[in-house]
């Protein structure tokens, strides 16, 4: 048990590893720097930096230094807990990183409780009536959702839910210079914001756990023990829920947290679709822009993230089923 | 046991939803004071902290910094035009320049600007490269020395006389000499003075998540009175959607939408000059064929520019000069030699060779139908285009290093100084291509301190230019601007520049 789990952790550490060095090297790798900059935007304009100016900067940002002298700095500095000063943003990458990742992590939790939830509610329910008209709709229409890209989504309910009706805000986490009178009215403003990208967050994922949570209650349906609930005569909505969910729940819990990195990778798109104001824009600016501490910065929270919950999804599972412990 | 863990699992989820909310909210407690009169909202973004070290390097990030930070010259309808000095001097070897300043110009903590600040301005500039660094032509900078005459008068020396000195110097901003004076890394330097200016707004707030930003006019302006009260920068994601909302006043739209808008007396159009533009370039050293002049023109012939224009600009553009100098440019040249599209004439001068090139475009919407356009009409003579869509950072990595045949490239500043003809065209800026004839014209063109005579070698460079065609400028896109007219109606262009937002006097009063 005990060598088990130093097993796992040093899967864990090396894991890390080779995604910090990969960090590090994939944004270096790409074509371009920071400052090399010819063309732009329709309509827009850039500066473009002399060869003089170019030279000037990368020595500022000690990028004329061997690249195996700036890796080593790289690690050194991580292990003080300094990720660097961005090179597009003029800013701490640790301070721009804790501006930016309340507003992801809001939106991503608050869409992986409601698609969880639904998701399994609607799956306990298909199932129980399985093969029902009910069932089979439900079964069609939550493939056909989990089908069409999130961006496509987020883009038609942006037209339509705050363009041609204008229920919610067309962009952006908050209204901006306006007054509050209480910190109720902000509250209430920063939800009104995020609503459309946790919409669309939630339909995303919610065909996922729906076919989960079937699939998982059809097999809990079959047992013994639930013959023998249906047997004692209990009532069908205490069966469902006392009985069955409890033990199809499971497969559920353990997909909130494995779904974490392919949920992070939707809400990219998503916060480009909204302008929302989390770490999604700011990862495509910085991947535009070649800000490569910045890339460095996300990418390394990003997978801290998502070992984290691995680790927790291990450990849960260990916990709820006995047949693993 | 287990149905333990899950209640525990679920108030933790509670938790974290409740505590990531309220820190959202922690950030936004400011009280903003509301000034009244005239706001106006705008597209917004991040562009950076608006202080000349920490600005983005793009438009938005530049003209945001120059409302709070005024120049020497400004740049008006029609050309430079006195600004903080209120009078230049140059001297007959073009080796002096003198300004005088306006005097009684505060900046917004209320001290008085003189020509302190100007020198420090300067030398500050020189030894920390500013993002816009207009002190520098080549390897160095071309300032011999700064004497301050007195309060409001100031000499600057330069090392060689050069035609883009007076707007160079006109263009630097000034800072202030009391807060910078300290500040040995103003890249670093974000505090609340690296935005004190002397510029006819203030910086009120600057929330960069959202990518908002909000000036008020400041009272003690020395110069025109601001029309405008507030300037707002608010987060948007569809400029059409919220100019429809109501949510920002003016907008960019395209060409199709034009009738939605026009015969309606609550929007006003306007069409902005052709200062934005691609160009197609040529790298003559991986293609040694295309150092043939005959080559060069039968690719021109075979490409259907006024196709491109329909087709991707959606009519909002007009072909490009084959001088270079767009259309709209005060210096622009129509006689030059203009290549109509011709498949015959193509056919001919290729003499029935058959041609395989490669393109690389970036991979923006409008790049990749023109490459497919370029695709088609070029393969009607008898060139096969082989095209690669990279990002726009690749492109310009690829075009910079010379790993291409032929590249296509759109940006923006093509109605500035004509400078850019020796930039664009003189030995070493196209892979493989030189020729005597234009640089010796394009260094001519930057000696000459007589404005009419300089403009006579312009006027021949073009000339020359379009005969030899080293480069192809494909067209250049004059997009229009819808406003309602009945909130504000100062909108002005600068006399180099496309864009009415960016130009300083859209928001003061004429004088």
């Amino acid at each position: 048990m005990n060598r088990d789990r130093t097993k796992m952790l040093l899967g864990y550490l090396l894991t890390f590893l080779i995604i910090i060095t990969l960090n590090f090297f994939i944004p270096r790798l790409m074509p371009g720097d920071p400052f090399t900059s010819l063309s732009s935007e329709e309509g827009d304009i850039t500066v473009i930096y002399s060869e003089e100016q170019i030279e000037r900067y990368k020595r500022y940002y000690g990028m004329d230094r061997p690249i195996a002298e700036q890796y080593i700095g790289y690690l050194k500095n991580l292990l003080k807990g300094n990720l660097g000063y961005s090179i597009y943003y003029n800013q701490e990458v640790v301070s721009i990183l804790k501006n930016r990742v309340p507003w992801t992590v809001a939106i991503v939790i608050c869409s992986l409780i409601i698609s969880s939830f639904l998701g399994t509610i609607l799956g306990s329910i298909s199932a129980w009536f399985r093969n029902s008209k009910l069932d089979k709709i439900l079964y069609i229409s939550m493939v056909f959702i989990s089908e069409v890209p999130a961006f496509l989504m987020g883009i038609l309910l942006l037209f339509f839910m705050a363009g041609r009706w204008g229920l919610f805000p067309l962009s952006g986490g908050m209204s901006m210079f306006t007054q509050y009178s209480t910190k109720c009215e902000v509250i209430l403003d920063i939800l009104h914001h995020a609503i459309l990208p946790v919409m669309t967050l939630s339909i995303a994922k919610l065909g996922e756990f729906y076919l989960i949570s079937r699939s998982s209650m059809l097999s809990v349906m079959s047992k013994d023990y639930m013959k023998t609930a249906r047997g004692k005569g209990l009532k069908s909505r205490r069966i469902l829920f006392r009985h069955g969910l409890k033990n199809s729940i499971l497969p559920v819990i353990t997909r909130i947290f494995l779904s974490l990195g392919s949920i992070f990778g939707q809400a990219v798109l998503i916060e480009n679709i909204f302008n929302y104001p989390g770490i999604g824009t700011l990862m495509r600016q910085g991947v535009m822009v070649r800000d490569y501490v910045l890339i460095q910065g996300i990418f390394l929270f990003v997978a801290i993230t998502v070992l984290t919950m691995n680790f927790i999804a291990d450990l849960i599972y260990k916990k709820l089923d006995s047949r693993v412990r | 046991m287990k149905s333990k863990g899950i209640k525990k699992f679920s108030m933790f989820f509670a938790l974290t939803f409740v505590m990531t909310t309220l820190v959202g909210c922690a950030q936004t407690t400011y009280k903003p004071e509301f000034s009244d009169g005239l706001v106006i909202n705008l597209s917004g973004g991040d562009w950076g902290y608006p202080s000349p070290y920490t600005h983005y390097s793009r438009g938005p990030g530049m003209f945001k910094m120059r409302l709070i930070f005024d120049s020497l010259l400004e740049r008006g309808e029609e050309g430079l035009i006195p600004w903080l000095a209120k009078d230049y001097d140059i001297s007959n070897d073009g080796k002096v320049y003198t300004f005088v300043l306006n005097q009684g110009v505060k900046w917004h903590d209320g001290k008085d600007l003189t020509a302190e600040d100007v020198k420090f301005s300067f030398e500050y500039f020189i030894e920390h490269t500013p993002v816009v660094d207009d002190l520098t032509i080549g390897d160095e900078t071309f300032i011999e020395s700064i004497d301050v005459v007195d309060d409001y008068t100031i000499k600057i020396t330069v090392k060689c006389p050069n035609a883009t000195i007076l707007s160079r110097l006109g263009a630097t901003r000034i800072i202030p000499k009391h807060i910078w004076e300290g500040i040995d890394d103003p890249k670093k330097f974000t505090e609340k003075e690296a935005t004190v200016g002397c510029g006819p707004y203030i910086l009120k707030e600057y929330n960069k998540e959202q990518g908002a930003y909000r000036f008020e006019a400041f009272e003690e302006y020395w110069g025109p009175k601001p029309k405008v009260d507030s300037i707002q920068f608010i987060p948007v994601s569809d400029n059409i959607l919220a100019f429809n909302k109501g949510e920002i006043d003016i907008t960019g739209i395209t060409a199709d939408l034009l009738s939605k808008y026009e015969g309606d007396d609550e929007y006003a159009i306007m069409q902005n000059p052709a200062f934005w533009g691609y160009k197609l370039m040529f790298n003559m050293d991986r293609r040694e064929e295309l150092k043939d002049k005959n080559i060069r023109y039968a690719i021109a012939h075979s490409i259907d520019v006024q196709e491109l224009i329909d087709k991707v600009a959606r009519g909002a553009a007009v072909p490009g000069s084959s001088g270079y100098l767009p259309v709209d440019h005060i210096w622009y040249n129509q006689n030059v030699r203009r290549y109509d599209y011709n498949i015959d004439r193509a056919r001919e001068l290729l003499k029935g060779k058959d041609l395989e090139l490669n393109l690389v475009i970036s991979n923006s919407e409008e790049e990749l139908r023109i490459g497919e356009l370029l695709k088609i009409s070029l393969a009607k003579s008898g060139i096969e285009l082989d095209v690669k869509s990279v990002d726009m950072k690749t492109r310009d990595a690829m075009v910079k290093s010379g790993d291409y045949e032929l590249a296509l490239i759109g940006h923006g500043g093509w109605g500035g100084d004509p400078d850019m003809l020796r930039r664009t065209y003189a030995t070493g800026a196209i892979p493989g291509y030189s020729n005597e004839e234009i640089d010796k014209l394009a260094d001519l063109q930057l000696m000459e301190l007589d404005e009419d005579k300089r403009r006579e070698v312009v006027f021949e460079l073009q000339e020359r230019i379009g005969g030899e065609l080293p480069l192809i400028p494909l067209y250049n896109t004059t997009g229009y601007i819808v406003y309602r007219p009945g909130k504000y109606n100062g909108w002005m262009y600068m006399f180099d520049h496309h864009e009415v937002t960016h130009s300083k006097l859209s928001y003061l009063e004429e004088r």
